[in-house]
């Protein structure tokens, strides 16, 4: 566990950076301090292994203060890594990952065959281990940089917004990729980022701070986004914390439909007969292994031959309520031309049908229990 | 072609047999002005390598070294031959110690700059993997600036190489040796054979340097 006891920082200049900060990150968990640029989240890490000293206070790890270790040797017990990546431009990608495993004593040998499973372990091939970091994008830079930091095994991971210079698409590969590693390594990570997003993703627990280096917040994403400390909190969050914060519920709780059906040879006649005795103008239309094709508006059906496939219009999206959240069933309900959201199994098939008032109805119930 | 106002004799036999004449005689020069001008280059760059990883490594030596350097770099040669010369007699000595001094003063700067110019980044990823500061002068910062320093270090060879011709004013035989004697006799072709081989000297390790620079960092090298 690393321990923030009242801890102050103020440099040479008179800046307070940070200011009487108490907080707890526990182990095996993802702690994430976010907030505005100059808010002091970058001096906050770095007093973790002392790249900064506090001016006052006590920063403990694992019980002990970190100002009684030899810096260099606290270090190595804890991986670092930042946003512009900070590899070594002259060494390969290997020997970037190498050093510390090196630094604790390892042989040459050993430390280069743990960088080459590192490199895997990030999502990187081997034949890579032998460019330099110039030959990289920006994103395996990144990954080279997570590598590195997890070489030598250390309980610690401190990260200063490591994915905030890559293009949306990878910081999205990038963070799941976070994620996968922390559900099989158990580390306990401090992670720095402006972006809520990113934080509410990643947080096991958020620490928003305010300019000044104060901390405002200290919550779980849940709650952050449900209950917001004040107004401060409340703005950074943003307008459609609302939303996001459905994210964090089950769709698994909602009451699926059964859903009025077609098949691609049902007669027009047929299809008119369906709606009328399943009181609805949308049939949802499916193949002959009961995967959705799309929805059928009765009304727009002209002659009596059969249904045409033409006619029908797109499902938006489906979700599956066993991995999905509230979220993306009311996403599903608010794209789906019927209103209704449907429901997939892994296999694609329709396992049911949920709409607006359902939806809204888990809602409330999810909000209760918040 | 002749330079105006003097006149130069052209000797009975051709120059051309002249100068096949004296190849012996311009490499036996050669040697004692590349020994001259490298051994130069070398010293300076240690000493260089010395005093520029401890301003690096002491910011406040900074200022000091480099007016230091600044003056060395100013002082007149001839002066600095002339008091060697009570010293040291008309030796190599006399001459590599102020081309030494002169490479030094150069090469400093290439080296605080090369140290210097590596990304803050870098250094703080190595502090923060727990490298100690020596180790990461000598393993990081000092690599990392490897480029930069192999820039100075070709034009302190040069001007190695071009300098050295002035110990021949005090009697040690190297190229310059030529210019002294082809002006001495008005032998406009000894004078011009010592310029071409001076030029081709500087030519050769500035290309080998180059070519060194290019294999020591294929790290630098940017696709184009
Ligand atoms: N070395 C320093 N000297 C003086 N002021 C600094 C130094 N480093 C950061 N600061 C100031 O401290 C405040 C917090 O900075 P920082 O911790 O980098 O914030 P953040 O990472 O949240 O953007 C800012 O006002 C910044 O300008
Ligand atoms: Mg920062």
């Amino acid at each position: 566990m690393i321990r923030f006891e009242r801890v102050t920082k103020r440099y040479a200049d008179g800046t307070l950076a940070v200011d009487d900060l108490s907080l707890e990150c526990a182990d095996g968990e993802i702690t994430v301090l976010v907030g505005t640029s100059g808010c002091g989240k970058t001096t906050s890490l770095r007093m973790i292994n002392r790249l900064v000293d506090p001016t006052s206070g006590t920063i403990r790890v694992a019980g002990k203060d970190v100002t009684k270790s030899d810096p260099a040797e606290l270090r190595r017990t804890m991986g670092y890594v930042i946003q512009q990546g900070g590899l070594f431009p002259h060494r390969t990608v290997i020997d970037n990952i190498a050093p510390v495993p090196r630094l604790l004593g390892a042989s040459r040998a050993k430390a280069r065959g743990r960088a080459y499973e590192m490199l895997t372990l990030v999502g990187l091939s081997e034949p890579m281990g032998k460019r330099y970091p110039y030959q990289l994008s920006g994103g395996q830079q990144q990954r080279v940089g997570v590598a590195r930091a997890l070489a030598a095994d250390p309980p610690v991971l401190l990260m200063d917004e490591p994915f905030s210079a890559v293009d949306p698409v990878v910081r999205s590969e990038l963070q799941q990729e976070l994620q996968r590693l922390q559900a099989q390594l158990h580390k306990t990570i401090v992670f720095v980022t402006h972006d809520v997003d990113e934080a509410v993703k990643l947080g096991d627990k958020i620490a928003v701070m305010q300019v000044g280096g104060h901390l405002v917040q200290f919550d779980t994403p849940e709650r952050i986004l449900a209950r917001p400390e004040n107004a401060f909190v409340e703005s950074f969050v943003g307008t459609d914390r609302g939303i996001r914060w459905l994210s964090f519920f089950a769709a698994k709780g909602l009451r699926l439909h059964v859903p009025a059906t077609v098949e691609t040879t049902t007669s027009a006649e047929d299809a008119r007969r369906i709606a009328r005795e399943a009181g609805t103008g949308w049939l949802l239309a499916l193949d002959a292994d009961r995967h959705p094709l799309g929805w059928l508006e009765v009304a727009t059906l002209n002659g009596g031959a059969s249904i045409e496939l033409a006619g029908l219009r797109s499902l938006g999206h489906t979700f599956k309520p066993d991995d999905d959240s509230l979220r993306a069933a009311l996403d599903a309900t608010v794209l789906s031309p019927a209103g209704v959201a449907v429901a997939v199994d892994d296999r694609g098939v329709v396992v049911g049908v949920a709409d607006h008032e359902e939806v809204t109805r888990a809602i409330r119930a999810a909000s209760g229990r918040a | 072609m002749k330079p105006g106002g003097l006149t130069f004799h052209f000797h009975k036999v051709s120059d051309w047999a002249w100068l096949t004449g004296h190849i012996g005689y311009f490499w036996q020069l050669s040697r004692t002005h590349l020994y001259i001008a490298l051994v130069s280059v070398a010293i300076g760059l240690l000493l260089a390598l010395l005093v520029g990883c401890l301003a690096a490594r002491i910011p406040t030596t900074h200022p000091p070294i480099l007016a230091v350097t600044t003056v060395l770099y100013a002082w007149p040669s001839l002066a600095a031959f002339a008091f060697l010369l009570s010293i040291t007699g008309p030796s190599d000595t006399t001459v590599i110690i102020p081309l030494s001094a002169y490479a030094f003063a150069l090469l400093v700067r290439s080296v605080t700059e090369g140290i210097n110019n590596v990304p803050d980044d870098v250094r703080i990823a190595a502090t923060a993997m727990g490298y100690r500061s020596m180790r990461r002068l000598l393993t990081i910062e000092l690599p990392a600036a490897v480029p930069v320093i192999i820039a100075g270090l070709r034009v302190a060879t040069v001007s190695s190489i071009s300098l050295a011709t002035v110990a021949s004013l005090i009697g040690v035989s190297t190229l310059g040796q030529l210019f002294v004697a082809g002006e001495n006799t008005d032998f406009l072709t000894e004078i011009i054979a010592g310029v071409v081989i001076v030029a081709m000297w500087a030519l050769v390790f500035d290309g080998l340097l180059l070519l060194s620079g290019r294999m020591l960092t294929p790290w630098a090298r940017r696709v184009s």
